[in-house]
């Protein structure tokens, strides 16, 4: 799933559209569009750093992002000198505190990359900084927030330059028209995105049902204590992350008699057998 | 077929983390100009980018990332008491450079560090001063490869041969350079000098090709001992750690016939010989990063705050490939390790 924050539906309608994203009514705190098909989801934050970290701690909290999910922060900002361009941040930097957060830059990518300022205001050209700073107000909120879900290598910040410090100027219809100008190149990233996350290296070492069935049952047939339980899964999952074949074993001992045991001292016997066999 | 997946991921070193304050140290520019595409992004203090939380190791070593920083504070370690001293009574490590290329499951540095970028610190000059003002008190075995590869990164910062040539002007210092790597660059051009022992760590291939990710071939590795020993270089042996697998002696054994092979064993510095263990803590840590390795799974015997094999597995391994190398090495030039 990719989890997208914007602060304004002008920003977020292109992913409503192209994704046929339905309105979830249910939750009513921030407007909330999704897919489950298309694996995504998109919150509407509002303006600012405390709308965008509310936002990022509701949603997460209320879906628990897994491992191989990712938060995409897409949005307008202003450019020391710049009038357009779209960037992706390899440095965020918190303007109240001078904190700097770091997100992974471990994806390809076709953009620019730059510094995100995050103020608590739009930026008026004022107190000029380094010419390849992006001033926005959401992205060291959205981090901060979102730090607590993911992984700096799961969150990605792509911001559209909309002024170079002239914010009162930008109308919504401008917004939109910037997003519709890059929207291509954004939603092939967000494709190689989704690849990613469909293609997730994680989970490999989920045993299947019927195997799991088969050692739950030995465990009950060993009368395990909760130490020996945990021994034993402990031994199954290096036994199947190692490729060994366990399940002929246990049903060996099955067609020997040796199971199920009368008791735990025989459980404990039979275990350390098992033991033996396989190692 | 290329994976899919690769494609995905930025080359190693596309960026470039670097402190304010070596920006322009001399190592620093010099290591710069090995990569002019990069991405060079300024940081206050490395720990800013090393010390994230919820890093990923898995992902980060598809595309690790270069941190340019200043070592402060403590420049001289301890050995560990999980490390092999070889009988030395002073026996410490340096960390010039934190993390390393190669991707070993097992290796402690996943459960050490919280992160698999690398870490070089350029203020070598530094270290180099802390050395000489211990020298001056005791002499010295230090062990400067022991959280990186440092002839891995040959090529990229140079370390190695900054070290042999300080090692060189100190008599009283013996250093050790250990490594899983096979540069042949290098090896063909290394000069004896009788403090700096290259130490190689061997694996059977069949370990190499399942849990040493990225690292040269059993016979590679072989290959530059061998060239180093015909130099004149002291060259030691690590059989450490011994990792377990079905059929570990048929592979320990296949492994031994072929370094019987190609090393003239006479003239190695000496072996050491050890099974796997680790610090609990940093097994936990592992085990949450890598949920699919086999290696680190294992069940492990806990004891006194670390994870080894059983006693009975660890005592067969150990004791078959100390017998094999008595037979070849005189008794006192193998080190086991021990509790």
């Amino acid at each position: 799933m990719i989890y997208i924050f914007t602060a304004l539906h002008c920003e977020a309608h292109i992913f409503i559209k192209q994704y046929k994203l339905i309105k979830n009514q249910e939750h009513t705190w921030f407007q909330e569009f999704y897919n489950e098909t298309a694996g995504i989801r998109l919150v509407i934050a509002g303006v600012g750093e405390i709308a965008a970290a509310a936002a990022v701690s509701s949603i997460c909290s209320l879906y628990r992002p897994a491992r191989d999910d990712l938060l995409l922060n897409v949005g307008i900002c202003a450019h020391a000198t710049k009038n357009d361009g779209i960037f992706l941040g390899s440095k965020i930097i918190e303007s109240a505190t001078g904190k700097p957060f770091y997100p992974d830059m471990l994806y390809r990518h076709n953009f620019c990359e730059g510094t995100i300022v995050t103020g608590m205001l739009p930026w008026n050209g004022e107190n000029p900084a380094p010419s390849q700073e992006l001033y926005d107000m959401e992205a060291a909120a959205v981090y901060q927030a979102g730090i607590h879900f993911f992984g700096p290598h799961q969150m990605l910040f792509l911001k559209i330059v909309s002024d170079n410090g002239t914010a009162k100027e930008v109308s919504r219809e401008r917004v939109a028209h910037l997003m519709e100008q890059y929207q291509n190149c954004i939603f092939d990233y967000i494709g190689r995105l989704a690849a990613i996350t469909q293609t997730s290296c994680f989970h490999k070492n989920e045993l299947h049902q019927a195997q799991e069935k088969l050692v739950e049952t030995f465990c009950t047939d060993l009368h395990c204590s909760k130490a020996m339980r945990d021994s034993m899964q402990q031994s199954i999952r290096y036994l199947a992350l190692s490729g060994i074949d366990y399940v002929s074993v246990i049903r060996k001992m099955y067609d020997q008699k040796l199971l199920p045991c009368k008791d735990k001292r025989e459980g404990k016997l039979r275990f350390e057998e098992f033991k033996r066999r396989l190692f | 077929m290329k994976n899919l997946k690769e494609d995905y991921f930025n080359p190693f070193f596309s960026h470039i983390y670097i402190e304010k304050q070596v920006w322009n140290h001399a190592r620093t520019q010099r290591i710069l100009a090995k990569f002019p595409s990069a991405e060079i992004i300024e940081i206050n203090h490395y720990k800013d980018v090393f010390c994230r939380s919820r890093q990923s190791h898995p992902l980060q070593h598809r595309s690790q990332k270069l941190i340019l920083a200043a070592r402060q504070g403590t420049l001289l370690y301890e050995g560990a008491p999980v490390c092999q001293s070889f009988g030395s009574q002073y026996f410490y490590y340096v960390s010039c450079t934190m993390n390393c290329i190669f991707d070993c499951e097992y290796c402690y540095l996943k459960g050490m560090y919280p992160s698999a970028n690398i870490v070089v610190f350029v203020n070598l000059e530094d270290i180099f001063a802390e050395v000489e003002n211990v020298l001056e008190t005791h002499p010295l075995y230090l062990c400067v490869s022991y959280d990186t590869d440092l002839l891995a990164l040959e090529q990229i910062i140079g370390y190695v041969q900054e070290w042999c040539l300080f090692a060189a002007k100190h008599e009283n210092l013996k250093i050790e350079i250990r490594t899983k790597c096979a540069n042949k660059s290098f090896v063909q051009s290394a000069a004896p000098i009788p403090g700096v022992i290259y130490a190689f760590t061997l694996s059977p291939q069949a370990v190499i090709e399942a849990f040493e990710h990225h690292t040269p071939s059993l016979t590679e590795r072989l290959s530059c001992a061998a060239k180093l020993i015909q130099s004149g270089c002291p060259v030691r042996l690590c059989f450490d750690p011994m990792i377990y697998m079905p059929d570990w002696r048929q592979h320990y054994q296949e492994m031994l016939d072929q370094v019987c092979h190609m090393v003239d064993l006479e003239k190695i510095v000496d072996v050491s010989v050890g099974t796997f263990r680790i610090s609990q803590d940093y097994l936990k840590n592992m085990r949450r990063q890598e949920p699919d390795s086999a290696v680190i799974w294992f069940p492990f015997q806990r004891e006194d705050g670390y994870c080894h094999y059983p006693n009975d597995l660890m005592e067969q391994m150990e004791c078959f490939l100390t017998e094999q190398l008595a037979q070849k090495i005189p008794a006192e030039k193998i080190f086991r390790w021990k509790t």
